[in-house]
């Protein structure tokens, strides 16, 4: 009893938070900013985020952080919609919502499948909200625990998870990860006194900017390669009726939401892993456990819950390891760190200890949030799904005009546009090679953190075993040597299952144009020095002329 | 990236060990000026070192780059005939590699020479293992310079032209730029333009410097612009 009293009193403390115009004001444009956001194919929330996040710093703290969550955990939303009406993901994480959401749409059922992408997506996010409030109190006990070396495991760990969860691209996503820590060192080191990699220039011995690389890695790249691309003729169905059937539905398969849900709060947590992995293993579970698996990627209700569900429930779990250990999981988390630290508000064991209401009323911000979002979409979806007509070329330079504001208020100076310039340029190649950004971004923001984490906690480190003494040092210690077994692990089995396939596949047939190809090589070269040879031979004779 | 794949299984991915080559070539060079550009403080610990963390940002980015550029699928290309024929082209480039990687280790020392020699290596390698879908590529790498090129303009202007005014110009001038010819877009970008500078000029008042030229605007007019627009 006692306990529901402290936690009703909890909530009563954190609301006065959100009782005001500015932060009402910042939910709604958070909520509706963000669906819109989601909704146009080629923006996202790390675009909208990076160039909002200069315009929040002369914010509330609790002002700017609800608009960047608002746009952070409505997105979702939003991207289901062209996902389930034109084929094409709104937002990266939709993509798994089209192989159930577009099959529906094709056989007349486009109003039941929005209807069940935004229930499902709104029990997520409740769920979410609703473990993360319950959890708070549990964080409160578990983060004084952090020390140093906790701290520096736990975003080693959040940077390895971050490379391996690129697979295929797991050395080339450790390279920019690395690229990302030698960016942070860049400037005056704080603790000798001595400039690193400045190359004399007045302009590095600050260091480079979080916000100007992402803000040229994510916005400027982004306008690029929309200038760069076409415009894509778009064919939208016409959807009438009510939304609300999909609540009636999502009742139906309480144990698929739940399951999803729970996943999705459970990668949320852990850094570096996100909706992805949430969304594939919640849908990898849907699909065995259904009784039509046979079902799933041509329209099925059960596939769409699934993925609906685990996605929307990521975005209040991953505020944990950023909230309890200022360790962000992901790029977005990452940009929001930012924000934390303009406002002189450290994230990390003392923010609950000391701040618990602010970290309340951020959840709060979250829940109301997404009722926002729900009511919004079951009033508005009609008028919404228009967006998805803004011609790509045309939202590049939206976007190029919008990245100005971003990069320029920070700082007024046109040496940041220049760095941004070049960042966006470095984006637009790695989007062209399909090679992943996210790692450079964690590696800046873990990069620092490990640095001065590991300097601290050297100083009582006498054995390298003292370094993992403590439980949590020790759990984190087994994990980070797990994931790297597990990984090796993979990648043998992959090498083995590619060698077992090129053997199998290899008939004289079928590698004709090979054989032909080395044939000819080989005349042109092995034989064809012999050939030669045997000629030079005979021409010495021949040569001399009577 | 699909095309290629489905046209040509055999080929190398566009671009791929071009990026590849030339991320190693700047690790490289970065690595070579590791000495020259941090210090190493005398009685003070690895871990509080002032080149321990670049040494690992930039080390990983040399580790995981070879790495990544070795496993990349290759395929040498077809060298001019007088190349392939002739033996003595190939002794003497080999030996000329050899020379170089060798001269510089007995000059730098073999520790300091190892990035010049990795680059000499990723040069020869980066040389002859692009083909012309790279060069193809690299086309359209160096095309979106013209883009940036836009942005470092508009940028370079606004202190002098105001933001409201410049903003104004350019959205319609690249919406024109990217093929939008009919009024329409065009209004809608200036429109547009109009929305961005009033939400966040003048209601979110983020910090924009105000214009040069708005110095000759009549004094009651000056500061209103400077702080709106």
């Amino acid at each position: 009893m006692d306990l529901i009293y402290a936690f009703l009193e909890q909530i009563g403390a954190s609301s006065s938070y959100l009782a005001r115009w500015d932060v009402a004001l910042a939910l709604f444009v958070g909520s509706v900013g963000g669906v819109l956001i989601g909704a146009i194919p080629g923006v996202g929330p790390a675009v909208a985020i990076a160039i909002l996040l200069p315009a929040t710093f002369s914010m509330d703290p609790i002002v700017g952080l609800t608009v960047l969550l608002g746009i952070y955990g409505s997105s979702m939303y939003g991207g289901s919609i062209p996902a389930i009406l034109i084929n094409t993901p709104g937002t990266a994480v939709n993509a798994l919502t089209t192989y159930d959401g577009y099959p529906m749409t094709t056989r007349g059922e486009a109003r039941r499948a929005l209807s069940l992408a935004y229930s499902s997506s709104f029990f997520g996010g409740v769920f979410s909200v609703i473990c993360l409030i319950f959890f708070a109190p549990v964080l409160a006990k578990i983060a004084p625990m952090f020390g140093s070396r906790e701290i520096f495991l736990a975003a080693l760990l959040g940077l390895i998870l971050v490379v391996t969860a690129h697979h295929k691209h797991t050395l080339i996503a450790a390279a920019m990860a690395c690229f990302g820590i030698w960016l942070n060192t860049i400037g005056l080191h704080t603790a000798s006194f001595s400039k690193r990699y400045t190359y004399d220039q007045s302009w590095l011995s600050g260091g480079v900017n979080l916000i100007v690389v992402v803000l040229g890695l994510f916005a400027l790249s982004q306008a690029f390669t929309l200038l760069q691309g076409d415009d894509e003729k778009v064919r939208l169905t016409k959807i009438k009726g009510s939304f609300f059937q999909g609540f009636r539905e999502l009742a139906r398969h309480p144990r698929i939401a739940g399951v999803s849900a729970s996943l999705g709060v459970l990668m949320g947590m852990i850094p570096g892993v996100g909706e992805f992995t949430a969304q594939f293993m919640s849908y990898t579970y849907a699909q065995k456990s259904s009784k039509r698996p046979e079902d799933f990627g041509h329209g099925s209700s059960e596939g769409l819950i699934a993925a609906e569900t685990a996605n929307n429930a990521v975005p209040g779990a991953a505020m944990i390891p950023l909230l309890a250990l200022g360790i962000p999981g992901e790029a977005l988390t990452a940009m929001m760190l930012s924000v934390f630290y303009v406002h002189n508000v450290i994230p990390g064991p003392q923010l609950f200890q000391n701040d618990m209401d602010f970290v309340v009323a951020l959840y709060l911000a979250l829940l109301v949030l997404n009722v926002l979002v729900v009511m919004f979409l079951l009033i508005a979806t009609n008028q919404l799904i228009k967006v998805v007509k803004i011609p790509n070329r045309f939202l590049g330079v939206c976007i190029l005009i919008l990245s100005f504001v971003g990069v320029y208020s920070l700082r007024n100076s046109f040496t940041d546009c220049i760095l941004a310039a070049a960042f966006g340029i470095f984006g637009f190649v790695m989007k062209r090679l399909q090679l992943p950004v996210v790692p450079i971004v964690l590696g800046m923001v873990l990069g620092g953190i490990m640095e001065v984490k590991l300097r601290s906690a050297m100083a009582r480190v006498k054995t390298p075993l003292d370094f993992i003494d403590r439980p949590i040092a020790a759990i984190l210690f087994v994990m980070i040597v797990l994931v790297l077994i597990l990984h090796f692990r993979r990648v043998w089995l992959d090498h083995s299952k590619r060698k077992a396939n090129e053997w199998s596949t290899s008939h004289a047939s079928t590698s004709f144009p090979a054989i032909l190809s080395r044939r000819r090589n080989f005349i042109l070269t092995e034989r064809g020095k012999k050939v030669r040879g045997k000629r030079k031979t005979f021409s010495r004779r021949s040569t001399d002329k009577r | 990236m699909s095309d290629e794949i489905s046209e040509h299984p055999d080929r190398p991915l566009r671009g791929q060990i071009l990026f590849a080559a030339l991320f190693l070539i700047c690790a490289l060079v970065l690595l070579a000026g590791i000495e020259e550009q941090t210090k190493w403080l005398r009685k003070k610990a690895l871990f509080s070192q002032p080149r321990f963390w670049p040494a690992v940002g930039v080390g990983g980015m040399v580790l995981f780059t070879a790495l990544h550029f070795w496993q990349l699928p290759k395929k040498p290309r077809t060298l001019p005939r007088w190349m392939r024929e002739a033996d003595w082209f190939q002794w003497a480039e080999s030996l000329f590699w050899a020379f170089a990687a060798l001269s510089l280790s007995l000059w730098l020392g073999p520790l300091r020479a190892a990035p010049y020699v990795g680059l000499i290596a990723t040069v020869r390698l980066a040389w002859l293992f692009t083909h012309w879908v790279d060069r193809r590529e690299f086309k359209i790498w160096l095309s979106v310079f013209e883009w940036a090129g836009w942005f470092l303009a508009y940028v370079a202007l606004v202190p002098i032209l105001g933001y409201l005014p410049m903003t104004l110009l350019f959205a319609p001038m690249l919406t024109w730029r990217i093929g939008y010819r009919d009024r329409l877009m065009l209004w809608i970008s200036v429109g547009f333009a109009l929305f961005v500078v009033l939400v966040f000029k003048s209601f979110l008042q983020v910090k924009i410097p105000g214009a040069a030229i708005y110095e000759y605007l009549p004094s009651a007019l000056r500061s209103f612009f400077i702080l709106n627009f």
